[in-house]
């Protein structure tokens, strides 16, 4: 029993990361109808950032909230200066223009960074308390309860400012929104470097346990866009959830289940997808969509 | 410029100028050194990843991320068949089929999504791939990899000539999927794959569906994946884990987008764009190597969406807007996957 709780705290905490970027891309998508594939890469950017910062000297905490505020401002930029272009075009180009971004950025972080390995030092105490015989540690639950608290505001946000409004009529209708007099372009802005402020959240979060390297969240992405599909695309609290359901399960998965292991878990919400997909094509919790012609 | 049209359309000429490009390319290693026979054989068998996924991104407009799994699962089969001492036929036959069939049960899921989701599946391919491939030690190699010695050059070719017979076989082998995917895309199949890109509903009222052909482009783009990872085989003799790895679909993908979407050249040019330029970029700097990748990619993106092999219509358009007037409707305009899209 010890065991399972323990596996179930960390498959929470590794889901919530999972889920913040899933959360992101749904945040783009929603706006933009395009699946940003440099989400994660923009996320480990923003954690080499809040180490570059470190090494300034700054304070951990501060250094990541610095990290996350030029996130924001440089999420908006890409929106702005890159993504406004092939907005109104092909969906499948835009596709191509965010992996082109993925591997710019992979490439920026390569060449100042290196490829190597780097320590980030965690925001909570590596030790852990027992509840129940089973032994969680602070920074599971720490990362766990941080990005809910993310999500509660951000659903806040959504529902009870101007802003949020304006950011759902634009991801309704961009063309009436624009016809209400909503600057548009300023709120896809707003969007983009929302996602890339949770991104930034997610990748220092996250940064202590994988250590950094330029590619450290490319499975996590993967993750991502499981939950993404798995909650359907149209609903951000069924992609967190669905984040949820993936970490726990694999981590549960590769303990319990003898063939799975440790290296193949990353199959494991994958075939829970295929099963999905076969029974339920719009995702767990998605609608699905009726397409004019 | 319609002079040359019209001796173009003359079939001797175009049948001449064929026969020409491949006594050329017959010629070409007896005169060249080993390094370089080793570097066009490699385009080849990358200019046929290329075009396997032109078949289901170019043509179908289905993004792909997953090619290089096909690429790697040929390369597997290859490897495992050899070293049981199989026919190199039935080899070759199962290098073609394990893919295809594997192709075809991803593709029945991916494709009931529509829009994007074959890109978001199909990510987690080479992902799994490489674990899996790593766990597989028995048939795989583990991290090792596994090596194949199947083509070196008989006695009576010469028993040194080994990278000008393997230029041979890769040369035979691509050429004969280039003239079949040439014949299929402008074929009644290739006819149905551009409707259901252009429009998956206009498709279904005429009967297409665009379910099906998806899962057919798929299909058959995983099977020309296990085609070059056979000839892949052919040229390195060797595969592990890492030729599968993730970074390596995100170049393939790039060489064919920077290569021309949607074309039959491009898909070459893709090839060659895979091989030569990551040499190019390493003797500049090795960790600069994504960097500059990156940029290309984007700056093809924003000024040629077409692709390289878009280049000679983009030059004739301009040229055409200078004499003032002339065929405007000669050069279409492109996106990154292939012509563009109306809605």
């Amino acid at each position: 029993m010890g065991t399972f709780i323990q596996l179930v705290v960390d498959g929470l905490a590794m889901g919530s990361i999972y889920g913040a970027i899933a959360l992101a891309i749904v945040l783009v998508n929603q706006s933009t109808g395009m699946i940003n594939f440099a989400q994660g890469g923009m996320a480990v950017l923003s954690a080499y950032f809040a180490y570059a910062l470190l090494g300034m000297g700054l304070p951990l905490i501060l250094a990541i909230l610095v990290a996350v505020a030029i996130s924001f401002v440089l999420g908006a930029l890409i929106e702005r200066l890159l993504m406004r272009r092939f907005e109104s075009g092909d969906p499948d180009t835009a596709v191509v223009v965010t992996i082109g971004l993925l591997t710019l950025i992979t490439g920026i972080a390569g060449m100042v960074w290196s490829y190597n390995n780097l320590q980030f030092p965690s925001l909570f105490p590596p030790d852990s308390f027992s509840v129940l015989g089973a032994a969680v540690s602070w920074r599971s639950l720490g990362t766990f309860l941080t990005i809910a608290a993310i999500m509660v505001l951000l659903q806040l946000m959504f529902q009870k400012t101007k802003v949020g409004l304006a950011l759902r009529a634009v991801a309704d209708n961009p063309k009436s929104s624009a016809f209400s007099g909503l600057p548009v372009g300023r709120l896809l802005m707003i969007g983009w470097g929302l996602a890339a402020a949770l991104g930034a959240v997610a990748g220092a979060l996250v940064a202590p346990r994988l250590s950094l390297t330029p590619g450290m969240l490319d499975g996590a992405l993967v993750y991502a866009l499981a939950a993404v599909i798995l909650g359907g695309a149209s609903s951000p609290i069924g992609v967190v959830f669905a984040a949820w359901l993936i970490g726990v399960l694999e981590n549960l998965a590769a303990v319990y289940v003898p063939f799975i292991g440790h290296d193949l878990k990353i199959a494991v919400p994958f075939v829970l997808l295929f099963v999905v997909l076969l029974v339920r094509p719009q995702g767990l919790y998605g609608r699905k969509t009726v397409v004019r012609v | 410029m319609p002079k040359m049209k019209q001796l173009w359309s003359n079939r001797w000429v175009r049948l001449g100028v064929a026969a020409l490009v491949v006594l050329i390319l017959v010629l070409a290693p007896w005169n060249l050194d080993p390094a370089t026979n080793q570097a066009l054989a490699r385009v080849g068998v990358f200019a046929v990843a290329v075009l396997g996924l032109n078949v289901i991104m170019g043509y179908t407009g289905q993004v792909s991320l997953g090619q290089i799994f096909f690429l790697g699962l040929g390369a597997y089969v290859t490897a495992y068949g050899v070293n049981e001492d199989w026919n190199i036929a039935l080899v070759f036959l199962l290098a073609v089929v394990i893919p295809g069939i594997a192709g075809y049960v991803v593709a029945l899921a991916a494709a009931r999504l529509g829009g994007l989701a074959i890109a978001m599946v199909t990510i987690a391919l080479p992902i799994i791939g490489v674990p899996l491939a790593k766990r597989l030690s028995d048939v795989t190699g583990g991290s090792q990899g596994t090596s194949a010695r199947f083509t070196s050059a008989p006695d009576w070719f010469g028993a040194d000539l080994d990278d000008i017979w393997q230029y041979y076989i890769v040369l035979a082998i691509a050429a004969a999927v280039f003239v079949l995917v040439h014949n299929l895309v402008r074929g009644k199949f290739g006819r149905a794959l551009a409707i259901v890109k252009e429009n998956e509903a206009v498709a279904s009222s005429m009967g297409i569906s665009p379910y099906r052909y998806k899962v057919m482009a798929f299909t058959i783009a995983a099977m020309i994946g296990g085609v070059s990872g056979f000839l892949y085989m052919v040229v390195v003799q060797y595969t592990s884990p890492e030729t599968l790895a993730f970074h390596h679909s995100i170049n393939l993908l790039a060489s064919m987008v920077i290569g021309g979407a949607g074309s039959i050249a491009g898909s070459l040019l893709g090839g060659a764009y895979y091989v030569l330029v990551p040499n190019v970029t390493n003797e500049i700097d090795p960790t600069l190597t994504a960097l500059i990748q990156g940029v290309i990619l984007l700056v093809v993106l924003f000024v040629l969406p077409g692709g390289i092999a878009s280049l000679p219509r983009v030059i004739r358009r301009l040229f055409q807007k200078k004499d003032g007037g002339g065929d405007r409707t000669a050069g279409r305009p492109t996106t990154a996957t292939g012509t563009l899209k109306t809605h």
